[in-house]
Parts: structure tokens; C-alpha cells; sequence
């Protein structure tokens, strides 16, 4: 098996065998089916709702704790002193990384899809452009989280510190529609407010905002520089 | 050809001269010894044989390639344990070997190294379980399984207790007895004594002293010291004698227990005097020169660390 292949498979049962990977998946299954027995069967506020955490648990959680806690171990210099480049291994883990976003996604929707009978977006292809624009956003601030916490305790913290007014500011912990005109203005401006916002287009059938695919596409190129900008090996 | 050939390296930090003309050769299969305190370059020296850092002058040769342009080639023939190292908790002993031997062309078959490092019993059992010692076993293993022409070791038994040091030290032996050149990096005077064929002092930046283990050792004229016990009836006139044989500084009696003190061979003359003049002596001990005192000899401060 090529040096990537192995890397990959070994990567993959590291994965797996992260307590954290588990959590991504099971707290948003966990969102949906406490409140999923309450909706109707029109309803297009929960999935997007519960995608967003899935993501937002994956980007500023998940994914910097990982890497920082590579460098932090030494294992990216460790690995420079091999034939394989340190890059290689981060390639590798924002694949399974992604891989994981979109595993916890399709449990969503299948879910959501068959026990619960819930609405699933009609057009396909947006959902999945909106998608990798929303996953693509949320990475780039792991990646900035990664790039600048010294350790991989202090990437999670980050994370976790991160992620609560993020997700408010979205509309994760309660339905925009009971929150402040202002937050929720403030929210759009943030990548996982226009995330959630333009998954709430799509389910609900409409073309997503210009501007919120925008929010998404500027965070993703701007911070995803800045991170590689930062990024220290050792 | 010497495996390596450093030539006149400096590199400076942020204004501060960290290497300041660094030379030395390693010859292939020898365990080479670079030793001094903490702070003094050691790791820095060996970072830029291995193409981690490049220096800012002087040249650097490993196996006839640069480290640095020549990088990667390189990399598939040097073996490396770095200081501060660890493995993913959760990696198991034998899916690391089996990772680390995948990134080379022509690995070792890494089940004989599991064997070879007592680590079989321990294939299945995740990194973050294994003990110091059973850990820094993989980690040297890991170092070697890329069948390496030269292996570099760096601090490999700081924080291991006694017992697994010198297991330590018999493994790094088994390294050498393969025909594979070490480079051990250490600030541990016994360590070096015990393993190295030749060391290389570095002190703040520079190489102070080149040299075997014991060839170090006798070159430094230290004042130390020899004791034993008189029988009581011993006549007092021995102890002039003593006085007078060369190489001796001082005699003290404090009882029936004599101390000598002197430089180079004396302790030889002392105990051969002592045996044709016939006078009986109990507990005998001469102080063994060491490396300690080699080190403070040309540095001309305490090792501390």
C-alpha cells in the first residue's frame, strides 16, 4: 500500500476511534429527534438547524483540536524527517474531516427522511453547493484555530468557546424567528448564520441570497489565507 | 568517506551565535557521542544534519547528499528519534510501525523489529498505554524501521528510571551490532561513557573536544584521590615516603584512614611503594576519573543541567 493509502487508512480508524467524532454525530441526531417528534410535516427550520451543528461541532471542534494536538505531539516534525511530507497528513485529515461533516449530514437526513417524515430539500444541487460552501467556511476558521492555538487542549477550548455565540448568533439554539431583528441581522454576517440561513432557503424551496452565499465564500477564501498565513509546523 | 561531514557550520537565533564553526566527521558504523548541557547546540547541530534547519554557513554532507537540497533523497536513508516526540493516543504499537514502514522504498519488515524491541506482546496496546520505557522502545523502533544507514537518537533516556535506561543502553548496542552508525545526542556523562566510540564536546556553540570516551578522560590532568585504612601499628615514616612519590599533592591522616590526593598516575606509585615496603593496607579505594571531570576540564564550568 502507497505511503497516502496507509495514511489515510490509519487516519481513518484514529477517526473513528476519537470519542469527539462520535459527539459530531450523535448531538445533532440527538437535536433532531428530541424536537423532530414536534414538527410538522412542513417544517424547514430543524434540518438546517441541526446541519449547521453537525458542521459547526466538525469545523471549530473536531478539526483544530486534531491538528493542533499533531503539532503539538511533534508528529508533523517527526514526519518531516521521513520521506513523507507533513502536508500529506493534513490533506488527509481535512478529507476525513469532510468525510465525517458528511457522514453526520446524511444521518441527518436519513433520519429526518424516513422515522421522522420531515420535508428534505427539493433541489439537490443547491442543497449541495450550499453545503460545501458552508463546510468550506466553518474549516477555514478550524484551520485559523489550529494555526494560531499553541496546544491542542487550547485549540479545544477555542473551539468550544467559539462555537456557543456562534451558534446563537445563528439561530442554533433557538429559532430565529424568537430572536431580536438585530442578532438575527448580525447572525447572516456570520459564516454559520448564512450557513443556516441559506439551507433555510433551500428547504424552503427558494433561491439562497446572493449576499449570505457571499458571507460563506468570503470567510472560506479570506480566513482560510490568514490560517495558512499562520500556520507554524512545530 | 566519512557517513557525515560537518564543515565550519555557524547558525545564529535572533542575534545570538548558536553554532559558531561546528566540524566533525562520523565514521560509518560508530556510535558517535555529542554531549554537552542544555542550551549548548546539540540538537540544533543535529537538526541541520537532518535537513530540519539549514545553517546559515559552512558546509554539511550525509552519505555524500546535502541535507538540504538533497532532502528527501536523504530521508529514505536516515532513522530518527527526535526529543519530544510522541504518537497519537489512540495508535496502536503496530499500526505505527506498520505506517512508519510504508513511507520508505526499502523498509525493514517491521514484525521483526516488533520482536527485536520486546514490543510483540505489546502490538495491540495503544500508544497512550504503553509505559516510558515500553514508548521509547517503539519510538527508537520507529527510527529503524526505514532501515536507515544512520540512525539519530536525541536525549532517548531522559525520564526513564535506571532500569530501563540501561535496557536502553544494551538495545543501542544490538543497533550498532546491525552495522547501522548512531548519532546519540545526550547530557548524560555515563550514557556516552558507556556507549559512545567517540564524543564530541560542545560547549555554548563550539566543539570543545573530539575524542574517545577514555581518551578524554586520561587527557585530563584532575587532582583526585585515593584511600585506605593503616594498620595500627604502621610507622609514620611510610606516610613520607608516600609525600614524596610523584604525582602526589597531599597526604592526610585522619585516624587510621589515609587520604592521598594527586594528579595523573599516582595512585599506581602510591599502592607500589606501599607493596615493597611491606605495609598492610585495608579498604583500598581510588577515585575513578570520569567524564564529569573531563568535561569541566575543558569547558572550565560544572556540567550543569
Amino acid at each position: 500500500m502507497s505511503a497516502t493509502a496507509k495514511l489515510t487508512a490509519v487516519e481513518s480508524k484514529l477517526l473513528v476511534r476519537e470519542p469527539g467524532s462520535l459527539f459530531t454525530v450523535v448531538i445533532p441526531l440527538f437535536v433532531l429527534i428530541v424536537f423532530g417528534s414536534s414538527i410538522g410535516p412542513d417544517d424547514t427550520t430543524l434540518l438546517p438547524m441541526t446541519i449547521a451543528i453537525a458542521i459547526g461541532l466538525v469545523g471549530l471542534y473536531l478539526m483544530p483540536t486534531a491538528l493542533a494536538t499533531y503539532r503539538e505531539k511533534g508528529i508533523l516534525r517527526r514526519l518531516s524527517t521521513t520521506p513523507v511530507r507533513p502536508a500529506s497528513l493534513l490533506v488527509v485529515q481535512l478529507i476525513l474531516q469532510f468525510v465525517l461533516a458528511l457522514a453526520s449530514c446524511g444521518a441527518l437526513l436519513a433520519v429526518a427522511g424516513t422515522v421522522l417524515g420531515a420535508r428534505l430539500p427539493a433541489n439537490a444541487l443547491t442543497f449541495i453547493a450550499v453545503f460545501v460552501l458552508g463546510t468550506a467556511s466553518m474549516f477555514a476558521i478550524g484551520l485559523l484555530i489550529a494555526a494560531l492555538a499553541p496546544s491542542g487542549r487550547a485549540a479545544n477550548g477555542i473551539g468550544v468557546l467559539l462555537y456557543f455565540p456562534m451558534a446563537y448568533l445563528a439561530g442554533l439554539m433557538q429559532p430565529v424567528s424568537q430572536m431580536p431583528a438585530i442578532l438575527v441581522r448580525i447572525g447572516e454576517f456570520t459564516p454559520l448564520g448564512a450557513f443556516r440561513q441559506s439551507l433555510q432557503d433551500v428547504w424552503e424551496g427558494t433561491a439562497p441570497d446572493p449576499v449570505l452565499l457571499g458571507v460563506m465564500a468570503a470567510y472560506a477564501v479570506v480566513v482560510s489565507i490568514a490560517a495558512a498565513r499562520f500556520f507554524r509546523w512545530e | 568517506m566519512p557517513v557525515i561531514d560537518v564543515t565550519e557550520v555557524t547558525k545564529r537565533y535572533a542575534g545570538r551565535t548558536v553554532l559558531d564553526g561546528i566540524t566533525f566527521s562520523v565514521e560509518e558504523g560508530e556510535i558517535f557521542g555529542i554531549l554537552g548541557p542544555n542550551g549548548t547546540g546539540k540538537t540544533t547541530t543535529v537538526e541541520i544534519i537532518e535537513g530540519l534547519r539549514a545553517a546559515d554557513s559552512g558546509s554539511v554532507r550525509v552519505l555524500g547528499l546535502d541535507p538540504i537540497t538533497d532532502g528527501r533523497r536523504l530521508k529514505e536513508f536516515i532513522g530518527v528519534q527526535l526529543q519530544h516526540t510522541d504518537l497519537p493516543d489512540n495508535l496502536k504499537v503496530w499500526e505505527a510501525l506498520d505506517l512508519y514502514a510504508s513511507f520508505y522504498e526499502d523498509p525493514r519488515d517491521w514484525r521483526e523489529l516488533l520482536v527485536e524491541w520486546g514490543l510483540d506482546d505489546l502490538r495491540n496496546v495503544r500508544f497512550a498505554k504503553l509505559s516510558g520505557g515500553q514508548k521509547q522502545r517503539l519510538i527508537i523502533a520507529l527510527a529503524l524501521v526505514g532501515n536507515p544507514r544512520v540512525a539519530f537518537l536525541d536525549e532517548l533516556t531522559t525520564g526513564l528510571d535506571p532500569q530501563a535506561r540501561r535496557a536502553t543502553w544494551e538495545l543501542i548496542k544490538q543497533i550498532r551490532a546491525t552495522g547501522v552508525t548512531v548519532v546519540l545526542v545526550s547530557h548524560f556523562m555515563d550514557e556516552v561513557e558507556e556507549l559512545c566510540d567517540r564524543v564530541a564536546v560542545f560547549s555554548q556553540g563550539r566543539i570543545v573536544a573530539i575524542d574517545t570516551p577514555a581518551e578524554l578522560i586520561n587527557g585530563v590532568d584532575a587532582e583526585h584521590s585515593m584511600r585506605f585504612s593503616l594498620a595500627s601499628d604502621a610507622a609514620e615514616e611510610i606516610l613520607d615516603l608516600i609525600r614524596r612519590v610523584p604525582g602526589v599533592a597531599s597526604v592526610q591522616r585522619n585516624g587510621a584512614v589515609v587520604t592521598v590526593s594527586g594528579r595523573s598516575d599516582f595512585a599506581t606509585a602510591v599502592t607500589s611503594v606501599l607493596a615493597r615496603e611491606h605495609v598492610v593496607v585495608t579498604d583500598l579505594r581510588i577515585d575513578k576519573r570520569t567524564l564529569d571531570d573531563a568535561f569541566v576540564a575543558l569547558t572550565g564550568r560544572e556540567f550543569d543541567v
